[in-house]
């Protein structure tokens, strides 16, 4: 039966359409969370690493160095709405031994490190400040000594295999479970955010002293924290007002590009975003979170530094940069939600700001296991991982195998994160592995019209051009040039903590590993009849 | 080195069949010549096209005088300046599985006021653009030993499939509603009617009905144990079939969303799934639910639902090697 529609000038017929599951809001926020309002390391590593660089500008710059990587995958989003993002968009462009070996190692590899570290904000940012600001606020220092066991390695790794078991067992439980959870997640950070805000923007530098020491005494420690810590600082010879540098500045965006680097994640969900294909929809989703996120952010450095003084700022980074146990508090760095809960001094609001990172962090590893479990289906579909990776359970209707085996990956990278301490130096390793992965989709993008140019013919963002240059491609060759950029300074910049020799082994070994897997699989599945370049190639539409 | 040895002898030896199954296909001009092409490209010998052929959606072109028009898609109003936006236009369409007709402001308020009109104008553009479908097929695969095998899905209008059954050519097989011999040992049974969903298509039965329908057709296959069951529906709760719950009262119906969120369930046949279980066929071939592909094993039968990206020109398949006794090797595709 067909019907005639008023408005539009369209003729449609009863047939079935049927719809995905996940909003664009929940897209959004999705976004927003995994970018991780709470990750700590720019707050408190910037300073200590990068004197005279501007946290507020270094975080901006950071955000509108993304936004042509996020315009990409705009474009690639809109013209492949499905699950799998970047090893979609990649071996779509490029085939699928570059797809398979870049997104293997930088994301599915690397991202085992995402997950020991949400085990670590988790323990450390979670519970041990929990513990920690209740033993401050109530004078109890027996709280005070169980917050400290949550930063010792194997409180932080009962916390971090806890952690990923706990989120495995959500998911496997079924994705509508997860999503559920997810809006009491959503309204935890914020309010633990916004509590941190008003905190920060609310004191002074003589305030925060006060309470500081207060803070201190109460939790069984010295008094005078405040001057002390600065004393010690001057005397380690660290300048605590350096003046302007450009290329501190410069190189605090790598730092915050932790975060903001995630503004595109959820393209790994695309199949399961109602309107993927909306162009308004993708802008939403990832420019806007992109932009909410950045502005939250270099809101909380502006509201830190407000508060707590420049001085002071680099006595907390000298205690994590430096290890100057003057900038400590029992062992403890000091980052922000500990300070705002030396503002606050009361029982409640540590435990509402603890619930934000708690929540926060177990959304983290959350995701990596959204993201990776769902490459790694696709990467089993198109016979290049075992087939067991992509059953399916009849009982719940998720690929639990993929769980289980990410989960059990996750154990030994937990482990060494925790018990060797030369692989800290490698915690932004993961942020290089994946600035790479970013890089190249923004390549990916940028070639679109060019090696998938029937893919890009029939996309919504086929008609936006500046003259004849398709405007993803300008998009594309800026982000992947800034993105590059900004993955090359990890490796030439010791601040960033990647110029070792092992951090290299580490990094190409990984690279190595993955492309050797490639074509194993390949001669692997060719003995038994299947090509897997058939999972990539796109056949002649003529 | 048995590890890597290729099996291409054996194939050369005739004793295993490249398959290659799509479904979904809904008008779309690029996916069905993307799936003609499947034949030289991944080297099958049969080509399985399950249900839904016929579009959705007919655009109407509307002349405004000195070669210009004016055509609505996707929110927008296209304003189309010659015979070069023209054809542009009509190839995106194409893509997107959607028909168009030129015609005038006049004509257009015509049809649109009188839906037995509207209904004609589908059922001619459906035929026109899948008689052009089976010649272009005619023209690629006759004299290539491939046969490229259809049915209906839930979402054919019964008058437009008549086309499809009066066909004559080397290369096509209509196949519902019969037994077919894919190769010296495998035959295919084909069902593309639906159980009923809530959007009230032409091709949708009660679930008793459609399981009657399919033993009719299972009880007339002397060998079971080598066939494969071609059924447009996936079997309920397998995975294959994993879609929103959609409100049936609404008109478009609409997802049923419970504590903030969307309510998921196995919108499959229980029919289909009986079936399956009670005869085992060696393979079963689905579609109907575009976001569940996969495949998984129901006892000794693996069952397949390529999934359909028909409107992002992607053509989403599998490739199967079959031996006479088993599958060797099955591959989802995205071609």
């Amino acid at each position: 039966m067909a019907v005639a529609a008023a408005k539009p000038e369209v003729f449609t017929r009863k047939s079935s359409g049927l719809v995905r599951v996940m909003s664009p809001y929940s897209a959004f926020i999705y976004n927003i969370l995994t970018m991780g309002l709470i990750f700590p390391w720019t707050y408190l590593w910037a300073p200590g690493a990068l004197p005279g660089g501007r946290l507020v500008w270094g975080i901006l710059l950071a955000m509108i160095f993304e936004i042509p990587i996020a315009l990409a995958y705009v474009w690639l989003s809109t013209a492949l709405p499905r699950s799998g993002g970047d090893y979609v968009f990649q071996s779509r462009v490029f085939g699928g031994g570059i797809g398979f070996s870049i997104v293997m190692s930088g994301f599915v590899i690397w991202i085992l490190q995402w997950v020991a570290l949400s085990g670590w904000l988790l323990s450390y940012l979670g519970f041990a400040s929990l513990f920690l600001g209740l033993g401050g606020t109530m004078g109890n220092p027996t709280l005070t000594s169980i917050g400290v066991w949550f930063t010792t390695p194997w409180g932080i790794i009962i916390v971090s295999i806890l952690n990923a078991f706990l989120a495995m067992l959500l998911l496997v439980s079924g994705f509508k479970n997860y999503v559920k959870f997810q809006y009491v997640m959503w309204y935890a950070t914020l309010l633990s955010f916004g509590l941190m805000l008003y905190l920060f923007f609310s004191a002074t530098p003589e305030i925060f002293a006060q309470k500081l020491n207060d803070f201190v005494v109460a939790s069984g420690g010295v008094p005078n924290f405040y001057q002390t810590g600065i004393d010690a600082a001057k005397a380690a010879n660290i300048d605590l007002n350096p003046s302007f540098s450009l290329l501190a500045t410069l190189l605090v965006a790598p730092i915050a590009w932790t975060s903001l680097q995630w503004a595109t994640y959820s393209a790994q969900q695309n199949g399961e975003i109602k309107g993927a294909r909306s162009f308004q929809n993708q802008l939403i989703i990832i420019i806007g979170s992109l932009i909410v996120t950045g502005l939250l952010l270099a809101a909380l450095a502006a509201a830190l530094e407000h508060a707590i003084g420049t001085e002071f700022l680099y006595v907390a980074g000298a205690g994590y940069w430096a290890a100057l146990d003057a900038g400590k508090f029992n062992g403890v760095f000091l980052w922000p939600n500990i300070i705002a809960m030396a503002l606050a001094g009361s029982p409640i609001i540590v435990v509402l700001i603890s619930l934000g990172y708690i929540l926060n962090a177990f959304q983290i590893v959350n995701n990596c296991y959204i993201g990776m479990t769902r490459v790694m289906v696709a990467m089993s579909l198109d016979r290049l991982l075992p087939e067991w990776v992509s059953r399916v359970s009849d009982k719940f209707h998720t690929p639990v195998n993929a769980h289980i085996a990410y989960f059990l990956a996750s154990i030994p990278v937990i482990l060494v994160y925790n018990l060797w301490g030369q692989w800290t130096a490698l915690t932004l390793g993961v942020t290089f592995a994946c600035g790479y992965v970013f890089v190249i989709t923004a390549l990916a993008g940028a070639l679109m019209p060019y090696r998938a140019k029937a893919l890009y013919d029939a996309s919504p963002g086929a008609v936006y051009k500046l003259g004849n240059i398709p405007l993803v491609t300008i998009f594309g060759l800026i982000g992947a040039a800034v993105g590059a950029v900004m993955v090359l300074m990890f490796m030439f910049y010791s601040a960033l903590g990647l110029t070792s020799v092992l951090a290299y082994q580490v990094v190409f070994g990984v690279l190595a590993v993955s492309i050797i897997w490639y074509f194993l699989a390949k001669m692997i599945q060719r003995s038994r009849g299947i090509n897997v370049e058939y999972a990539f190639k796109e056949i002649p539409p003529e | 080195m048995s590890l890597f040895r290729r099996q291409a002898s054996s194939k050369a030896n005739g004793k295993l069949t490249r398959l290659f199954f799509a479904s979904d296909f809904h008008g779309s001009q690029r996916i069905f010549r993307k799936f003609v092409n499947a034949a030289k490209h991944y080297e099958a010998d049969v080509l399985v096209m399950g249900g839904d052929v016929v579009g959705k959606l007919a655009i109407p072109v509307i002349r405004e005088g000195n070669g210009r028009f004016r055509a609505h898609l996707m929110g927008k109003t296209e304003r189309l300046e010659g015979q070069d936006d023209l054809k542009g236009f009509e190839e995106r369409l194409g893509t997107l599985g959607f028909y168009s007709k030129i015609m005038d402001a006049d004509e257009y308020d015509e049809i649109r006021s009188d839906t037995a009109a509207v209904d004609r104008l589908f059922h001619d553009l459906a035929r026109e653009r899948l008689a052009l479908w089976i010649e272009l097929a005619e023209t690629r695969l006759a004299g290539t030993g491939v046969r490229w095998f259809v049915m209906g899905g839930n979402d054919d209008d019964p008058e437009v499939l008549e086309l499809l059954k009066d066909v004559n050519t080397e290369s096509m097989v209509f196949c519902e509603g019969k037994e077919v011999a894919i190769d010296d040992h495998h035959t295919m049974i084909s069902v593309g009617f639906s159980n009923r969903t809530p959007w009230k298509t032409p091709r949708e039965i009660d679930d008793n009905d459609l399981g009657t329908m399919i033993e009719e057709l299972a009880d007339k296959v002397a060998d079971t144990e080598h066939a494969i069951f071609n059924l447009h529906v996936p079997p309920v709760d397998s995975t294959l079939d994993t879609c929103p719950m959609l409100d049936w009262n609404t008109d478009p119906p609409t997802q049923i969303v419970k504590a903030g969120q969307v309510v998921l369930h196995g919108a499959g046949s229980e029919a289909v799934r009986r079936a399956i279980e009670t005869h085992q066929p060696l393979l079963s071939l689905h579609g109907h639910i575009h976001e569940s592909g996969g495949v998984v094993k129901i006892g000794r039968t693996t069952a397949v639902n390529p999934g359909s990206e028909y409107g992002e020109g992607v053509l989403r398949g599998c490739l199967l090697t079959l031996a006479k006794d088993e599958i060797k090797s099955y591959q989802l595709t995205a071609g």
